[in-house]
């Protein structure tokens, strides 16, 4: 092979992963709502006509009007609003900002705490290896929600919380990823190579082998931003997570569930549907990256 | 074998259809769902109003309480003071417990000897014998109970206890009444079986002394989901719901199949205040997050402030659905003790951001207001509608809401600067909420037992000492509205609205609403006058 039957186009690896993932037009609908969802989310203040987290503005008299009633505030609820007179379609746009950073960011430090381990257990092996596997295995045998009560229950309530128990649930799943990618990444010759000139340990380890490993990282790591988002609504809504002056999704929809026998259904259904674009459309680009970063699905 | 079987049991099927009587016939089964599962079936084990409710069906206590929490004769015909410490109690003839074995006054000397020697009880009944000195059995149907000092309220306490069998219960564990051998009481039900937290089946007491009750048997279902207990009635799984969810009301009261019984109840929902600290109390800083010393609640302009910005009616009405009264004090219009013209405060924003200037908060400050979340009728939405109301008069508060359990250990140890709370007074008299609720914490006294935030006002306290050793009703009655009034204009306390107590139940039932939260099935018959009454078949 020489260097001139390379295409006049440069195929960077983005390149083709772009292109492979435009090929599922389904995923490119999950990758738009999922921008607009993170766009709302980001413009929350902006867009909302009430802040929901501000009791001042809100009026105990304006509860449970249904959707498209004009309240004292002045302003059209557009979805309604829940038994304390909290606009729907405000609290949702920053019950969203809640759901997302938890999510995002319980997912980006599990995936740095789960990856540096699991890296360390593959490179380093022997005993240490042994140590952090069981753990991961002991993590693992635990349902995630059982082991996030208990994490809450020790810690209380609070946003930051929830992410450290989130955090702690999710570790393992990297922890593993990373581990069986590189186990097989540490065998190839480059590796070999990179020993033999004896670099230092964590650059052998950050700067040649994490990267090759990242594709099934990547992968990982956008299902469980969903799971974390759908793991904070559970905990919410359980009233365990955020506090109910400042709700997330799961906790409005914890909030209108009481009322759905006496037909006031949009203070549990909208919120709900939220929560079910925000977690399918993560889930259909996760599952779409899958498809192209997985070697044995390519042609 | 099978054919035999088939045979046998349609044959009784048809036996049973043809027994003759009235009562067997029409609506011989009565199932219920209440929404507190109980703790024991041993009627001096726990001091919890649904162990009450399912006592008062087994057992009688020498005086019972009627439908409004008043007293009237159980065991006992007619009760007087003999002399200032002494009350003689004259014992109804011809009872019999649910063995067969019959009722005297050994047995009563004997749950007086029994009440205070129960182990491990979490919440002790010991309180109504302890002013007891002396037990004299004058004959087989009269008692005298002898106390060191006058003590008016002895035939209101003595209706807590429930009189049980010495013959069967002389040594019985908690345990066996639980299993039910040794819940043998003279009330109108026996206890066929109990499944604990699941339910009990009762049978009817067909020699009870008050005659014998509507439906042959019960089940007493336990189903604490608020949302499964509505549903299971509007299956046609059950007859009878207690705790109706106030979210469902709405709804309830239109469907044609169901009817609603409800009446105002004793339970006052009110904030306490952190009055223990002069200094800075914990949940209570200024805008920029700094403690404030000296505590701001020890001003009563604050207090004030605190209570005139709360609209009481907002909150009876879109948080309660009506099924609250708002109040300005601790019992309900009628009561003993009641204050006639003391209403439940008006509210008054710009009175209240006036009285916080005047106690040199211009700017107001901030406060967490605490609540638990899975104990009264919507208390989480209560606190969270107080808090939009404080913060409008310029005090940015926070509410954290938290289960039970975690909430009431918290506020027994004065963790918390104001919280939300609840207190359900038994025997229909100020004394009780007056007690134990606001007179200074006095262990030798057993007084200010949920006085959970050390409010002490030694003037109250000697009006509630001399109410206690008055015989007088009247004069006892005047020192009682007296303290009450003093508490409420110092805020010792902050009342927001007295619970309205609602059950539902198949069309065809009629209820008597109980003031006291009792779910009992002697109170439950089948409609009078319904046309629409199930046939007898």
């Amino acid at each position: 092979m020489s260097i001139s039957t390379l295409p006049p186009k440069v195929e960077t690896p983005f390149r083709r992963f772009v292109a492979g993932f435009c090929e599922s037009k389904v995923a490119i609908g999950g990758l738009v709502v999922c921008t607009l969802i993170v766009l709302a989310a980001l413009f929350a203040p902006w867009i909302a006509p009430q802040n929901p987290y501000d009791l001042a503005q809100l009026d105990i008299m304006d509860g449970r009007m249904e959707p498209g009633t004009v309240g004292g505030g002045g302003f059209t609820y557009l979805l309604g609003t829940d038994d304390q007179g909290r606009d729907m379609f405000s609290g949702i746009l920053y019950g969203l900002r809640i759901s997302l950073s938890v999510g995002v960011g319980s997912a980006v430090l599990a995936g740095l705490f789960g990856a540096t381990l699991g890296l360390m257990a593959a490179y380093v092996g022997g005993r240490t290896d042994s140590v952090i596997m069981r753990l991961v295995d002991l993590q693992l045998s635990f349902p995630a929600i059982l082991a996030a009560l208990m994490i809450l229950a020790v810690l209380g309530k609070g946003v930051m919380n929830v992410v450290i128990a989130l955090v702690i649930v999710e570790w393992a799943y990297y922890a593993r990823t990373v581990r069986g990618s590189a186990l097989v990444e540490s065998k190839r010759e480059y590796i070999e190579a990179a020993r033999g000139l004896s670099l230092p340990t964590r650059r052998i380890l950050f700067n040649h082998l994490l990267p090759n490993c990242l594709p099934p990282l990547i992968v990982v790591g956008t299902i469980q931003v969903a799971r974390a988002i759908a793991l904070e609504a559970t905990l919410s809504f359980l009233g365990l997570g955020v506090p109910i002056t400042e709700p997330s999704l799961g906790l409005l929809i914890a909030n209108g569930y009481e009322y759905m026998l006496s037909g006031k259904y949009w203070i549990s259904f909208y919120p709900g549907i939220a929560l079910l674009l925000t977690i399918v459309s993560i889930n259909l680009v996760g599952d779409q990256v899958r498809d192209v970063l997985n070697p044995r699905l390519q042609k | 074998m099978a054919r035999i079987h088939l045979a046998a049991a349609l044959a009784a099927c048809g036996l049973v259809s043809l027994l003759p009587g009235k009562a067997a016939a029409q609506a011989p089964t009565l199932t219920m769902a209440v929404g507190a599962p109980i703790t024991s079936l041993d009627p001096h084990y726990h001091q919890l109003s649904p162990n009450n409710a399912v006592a008062d069906m087994i057992f009688d206590s020498l005086v019972n309480r009627d439908a409004r929490d008043r007293d009237i004769p159980g065991l006992a015909v007619s009760w007087r003071a003999v002399d200032p410490t002494t009350w003689e109690f004259k014992l109804r003839e011809g009872v019999t417990f649910h063995n067969g074995n019959a009722f005297t006054a050994e047995d009563v000397a004997f749950t007086l000897h029994r009440v205070p020697r129960v182990p491990n009880s979490p919440s002790s009944f010991a309180l109504y014998t302890r002013p007891i000195t002396g037990v004299e059995i004058v004959d087989p149907h009269t008692i005298r109970l002898r106390t060191a000092a006058p003590y008016p309220l002895m035939p209101t306490d003595i209706s807590n206890l429930r009189i049980i069998d010495k013959e069967t219960a002389e040594n019985a564990t908690t345990e066996e009444f639980n299993s039910g051998r040794a819940a043998q009481g003279t009330g109108p039900w026996r206890v066929v079986e109990h499944r604990n937290g699941d339910r009990i089946e009762f049978a009817r007491n067909e020699n009870y002394w008050g005659g014998a009750p509507a439906f042959a048997r019960v089940t007493y279902r336990m189903v604490t989901n608020d949302a499964a207990r509505t549903a299971a009635l509007l299956a046609g799984d059950v007859d009878f719901i207690d705790q109706v969810p106030t979210a469902d009301l709405t709804r309830l009261r239109r469907e044609q199949r169901l009817v609603l019984s409800e009446t105002v109840g004793q339970r006052i929902i009110f904030l306490g205040l952190d009055h223990s600290r002069s200094g800075a109390t914990p949940f209570i800083t200024d805008n920029d997050g700094k403690p404030i010393s000296p505590n701001p609640l020890k001003d009563v302009r604050v207090r004030r402030a605190l209570t005139i910005a709360i609209d009481r009616h907002a909150i009876a009405e879109r948080v309660m659905e009506g099924a609250a009264t708002p109040s300005g004090q601790f019992l309900p219009a009628g009561s003993f003790g009641y204050v006639p013209g003391l209403e439940a405060p008006r509210a008054n924003p710009d009175e209240a951001r006036r009285l916080l200037a005047e106690a040199g908060f211009p700017n107001g400050f901030r406060i967490t207001l605490n609540s638990p979340n899975d104990r009264y009728i919507n208390d989480a939405r209560i606190a969270q509608a107080i808090g939009q109301m404080w913060t409008r008069i310029g005090l940015r508060t926070q509410v954290e809401a938290q289960t039970w359990s975690t909430f009431v250990g918290r506020a027994a140890r004065t963790e918390l600067s104001a919280w939300l709370i609840g207190w359900g007074s038994s025997g229909s008299e100020a004394s009780n909420p007056l007690r134990n609720l606001v007179a200074t914490i006095s262990r030798e006294r057993g007084w200010g037992a949920s006085n959970r935030g050390h409010y002490s006002n030694p003037a109250m306290d000697a009006l509630v000492e001399r109410a206690m050793v008055e015989l007088d009703d009247p004069k006892r009655e005047a020192l009682l509205r007296e303290a009450t009034q003093m508490a409420m204009d110092d805020v010792g306390i902050i009342p927001l609205h007295i619970q309205t107590n609602i059950w539902a139940m198949r069309r065809g039932l009629q209820h008597q609403a109980r003031a006291d939260e009792l779910t009992r099935a002697q109170d439950i018959r089948p409609a009078a006058t319904g046309s629409d009454t199930r046939p007898a078949r």
